[in-house]
């Protein structure tokens, strides 16, 4: 890991550590992981990599979600879900263990909100719910239960009864499962 | 604080209310302002996390944390930029020291892949393992430092009886026996060097050092958990589906892994809908009272059957003293039968819990959560019944009867743990390997063993009580714990890997982790401590052997030093404190009324927090309903408005507004009561 040191000038080093969660240690060896991705060693850091060459990572690979992830936390103006080396510190940081339980819910927010609306609405449920569970026909929730369980979801945590959990209704359900924070990670 | 949105499609939507990019740009710009003025406020620390912590993409945080800082740069006056420069070197040698202990961390490879595959429950045993091995490092080093090296380098108190013979080391006894594994090999001298080394001052001040800190971090963990874990449930029953969802284990990334889990939370959720249809259809009364009774037939059972191997290991124990007493210590069979307690009380751990799971199979219990806590209240009740059981024993019997009975003791529990190891190892090839070929090749129906991290994690419990108990009475113990706790991680991870596959309900592993802490604090280690008091406080020494030999109690070796400091006038200030304050009851009695006025007041402020929460809450409900109120008007607004947009077309309008006077009053007369101007301003550009 320490040969990896003299890549990152060192104000640049210390402003990722002052902005984001992750300690220096886990900034170089994303940098390392991110110009192996980059595919050149001393690139400028402000070049994007592309969504499908994120997913090459292990860490992405399978995880239901990978688009989404990619999509929420790239600054592309052409929304195609590449990333900076900036956006891949952001999603390594939300991922972190240090992450506070706002942050993790705000982006968990964003990644399960499929159509980017601002509020988690029947549609965003199934999506989500069909993301989580199996593709095999005993795992697979048929439409009946599927109604049943987005009128449970909605009946449990929508406390404004508009017919969608908003933001601070979901910070309010995260903050009932104690799971959550443990499981919301990612380390490289 | 005030967080800002970061929802490009709230833009959109106020745009459809009327608001032009303009006057959006400025709101994003008054509230980027005062979240500036605000941040610009807070203390470096505080500034830096809450800067941090906002939901922003990078650069937005550093065009923040730019103008956070500007701001601060104008303001600075020369001895705040001094604090700052103080307070900016101290976080650097903060984040420094941090990472110079992440490269410490051990295993952190292994369990990363761990939790990849398995996920984070299963991380969780292994994580509870590497915070055992670590007491057990420390009490080692320090046991090691302060009480094994001075008596080694003063006086190898080494005579050996007998030659080395290799039951030894199942046994402990023998070869073993006077060295400086058991408490026996230490003896009492004050090392005459400058300063002198007082051995029984050490060892009393060793190994309750030790305790201390062991007590102190494990209440500091266990508040720690649970602060984190334990959330206040208030409001609607959950069902558990949004419990599920978000229980998602991010970290997993093995492909496989991810199929299993995925199937897992189906079947999940598909039970969680069934359990909620159950749950509406009411149970009859005659169905609870049937539930009840078999609730109360299982406790007798379990209860019965820890009473009965407590009082199995009870006469084995007498038994044996009396055997012991007047045996050759060449003798290998009588030496090889010391083995049959430990082995008796490992199979007691091995097959009782398997009839606990038997008799919980009959019962039902509306939820599996229940299921899970009774289960382990049960085996722990076992566990502890036992080791009881062995402590009364030992206490009550042995130190008449023994010449040298604290080593007699650390032998036992030497055996013990020894024992106990071998049975984790057999376990592990039987109970998880033979199993998953049985499973795999034999028997399809019975499949793949699971890998059951409660009965695990109790055993690791178990394990570590004995290494406490027996801390005093053989010093070095901890050793074997450590060795024992090394093999154990690498020979689950290999069976893991190879025989199991990860438990199937998963859900609540942060709230099971902070009640195995909670265990290992309240049975076992106030036990252990209770117990180590005790031999401490009232028991006599033996006379032949052992660093206390001649005094009446352990204890009695403070007073001696305090004695001895009482004279010389520069020590004479320790002598006062410990005559004055800690022997005084008074002293004690104000510690305790202080604690219990404290407790009082956090336990009211509880109760104002639980209140807020309340009120919090309605107000919740209240915001909606407001909102929905809101919309419904806006909405029936609008409509007019577009009626009457339709009857009067826009050019008639402008003319309108000239010429007929009337008309156009009635119409201004709409717009003024129009409580909402956005509503008209898309119309009007």
């Amino acid at each position: 890991m320490g040969g990896t040191a003299s890549k990152l000038p060192k104000e640049l080093l210390s402003e990722y550590q002052e902005l984001t969660f992750l300690t220096k240690q886990e900034i170089l060896l994303a940098h390392k992981r991110f110009s192996e991705l980059q595919g050149r060693e001393n690139g400028p850091y402000s070049s994007r990599v592309s969504m499908e060459k994120i997913l090459t990572l292990p860490e992405l690979k399978s995880n239901p979600f990978r688009k989404r992830i990619c999509h929420v936390f790239s600054t592309s103006d052409l929304r195609d879900g590449s990333l900076t080396f900036e956006d891949f510190l952001d999603l390594l940081s939300a991922f972190s263990d240090s992450a506070t339980l706002e942050i993790k819910s705000h982006y968990a927010f964003r990644i399960f909100d499929f159509d980017d609306d601002g509020t988690l609405d029947g549609r965003d449920l199934e999506k989500l719910v069909n993301c989580l569970t199996g593709e095999t026909d005993d795992t697979r929730l048929t439409a009946e239960e599927m109604r049943q369980l987005i009128s449970n979801i909605l009946e449990e945590s929508d406390i404004d009864k508009d017919g969608t959990v908003n933001p601070s209704e979901f910070q309010h359900v995260i903050s009932r499962s104690p799971d959550f924070v443990s499981s919301f990670k990612i380390v490289l | 604080m005030r967080r800002m949105s970061v929802y490009p499609q709230h833009g959109t939507a106020l745009e459809n209310l009327g608001l032009t990019a303009h006057e959006i740009q400025q709101e994003v710009e008054n509230n980027t302002s005062e979240l500036v003025s605000d941040l610009s406020d807070l203390s470096a620390g505080a500034r830096f996390q809450a800067i941090r912590s906002l939901p922003m993409s990078y650069n937005e945080r550093k065009a923040i944390r730019n103008r956070v800082n500007n701001i601060k740069l104008s303001k600075t006056i020369l001895p705040t930029d001094c604090r700052q420069q103080v307070s900016l070197s101290f976080r650097r040698f903060r984040a420094s020291l941090t990472s110079a202990r992440q490269r410490l961390v051990v295993w952190q490879d292994t369990l990363k892949e761990i939790g990849g595959r398995f996920g984070t429950s299963v991380l969780s045993y292994f994580l509870f393992l590497k915070w055992l091995l670590k007491f057990n490092v420390f009490s080692f080093v320090i046991n090691f430092c302060f009480i094994t090296i001075p008596q080694i380098v003063h006086a190898p108190n080494i005579s050996h009886v007998t030659g080395f013979r290799g039951l030894e080391l199942l046994t402990g006894v023998g070869y073993f026996n006077q060295t400086v594994l058991f408490y026996g090999g230490y003896d009492g001298e004050v090392i005459v060097s400058k300063p002198a080394y007082n051995m029984q001052l050490a060892y009393f001040f060793t190994i309750a050092a030790y305790m201390v800190l062991c007590g102190l971090s494990l209440i500091y963990s266990m508040s720690r958990s649970f602060q984190k874990n334990f959330v206040l449930e208030t409001g609607p029953v959950s069902g558990g589906a949004w419990r599920l969802l978000c229980s998602w284990d991010f970290s997993v990334v093995n492909e496989k892994a991810i199929q299993y889990n995925k199937n897992n939370l189906g079947i999940q959720l598909k039970e969680s809908l069934s359990e909620r249809l159950q749950m509406k259809n009411k149970i009859s009364l005659s169905d609870r009272i049937k539930h009840l009774s078999l609730n109360l037939v299982a406790w007798l059972l379990c209860l019965l059957l820890a009473l009965g191997s407590g009082a199995g290991i009870y006469f084995l124990g007498t038994e044996q003293l009396t055997f012991s007493f007047n045996q050759d210590p060449n003798d290998l069979v009588s030496e090889a039968s010391t083995l049959l307690l430990p082995v008796v009380v490992s199979l007691i751990n091995l097959i009782v819990p398997l009839l606990y799971s038997l008799i919980g199979k009959m019962e039902t219990y509306s939820n599996p959560r229940a299921k899970i806590y009774i289960s382990i209240a049960r085996n722990i009740i076992l566990k502890m019944s036992l080791l009881g059981i062995l402590c009364f024993y030992w206490l009550n019997f042995v130190p008449d009867k023994i010449p040298c009975w604290e080593s007699f003791v650390g032998q036992s529990v030497y055996r013990l743990l020894i024992i106990d190891f071998i049975f984790c190892l057999l376990g592990i090839f039987f109970g998880e390997f033979l199993r998953n070929v049985i499973g795999t090749m034999c028997i399809q129906s019975l499949g793949v063993p699971e890998f059951d991290i409660a009965r695990n994690v109790l055993d690791l419990i178990y394990a570590q009580t004995l290494a406490w108990i027996g801390i005093y009475f053989s010093p070095l113990l901890p050793v074997m714990q450590v060795l024992k706790l090394f093999i154990i991680f690498y020979l689950k991870k290999l069976s893991l890997s190879m025989n199991c596959q990860p438990p199937k309900h998963t859900g609540r592993a942060a709230q099971i982790q902070t009640v195995f802490i909670a265990l290992l604090f309240f049975p076992s280690f106030v036990g252990a401590l209770s117990m180590v008091a005790f031999t401490v406080w009232s028991l006599q020494p033996s006379d032949q052997c052992g660093p206390f030999q001649g005094l009446k109690t352990p204890f009695h070796t403070i007073f001696n030093w305090t004695d001895s400091i009482q004279g010389p006038p520069e020590t004479h200030w320790v002598w006062w404190i410990f005559e004055n304050v800690l022997r005084s009851e008074l002293f004690y009695y104000l510690i305790s009324l202080i604690v219990l006025v404290i407790t009082f007041f956090l336990w009211q402020i509880t109760q104002g927090r639980k209140q807020l929460i309340k009120s919090l809450r309605e107000q919740i409900v209240n915001g909606g309903k407001d909102k929905a109120f809101l919309l419904n008007k806006l909405q029936n607004i609008q409509r007019q408005r577009r009626e009457i947009a339709s009857y009067s077309p826009q050019p008639i309008r402008r003319s309108m507004r000239g010429s007929v006077r009337t008309v156009a009053q009635e119409f201004d007369q709409t717009t003024y009561y129009n409580p909402n101007w956005i509503n008209t301003l898309p119309m009007d550009m």
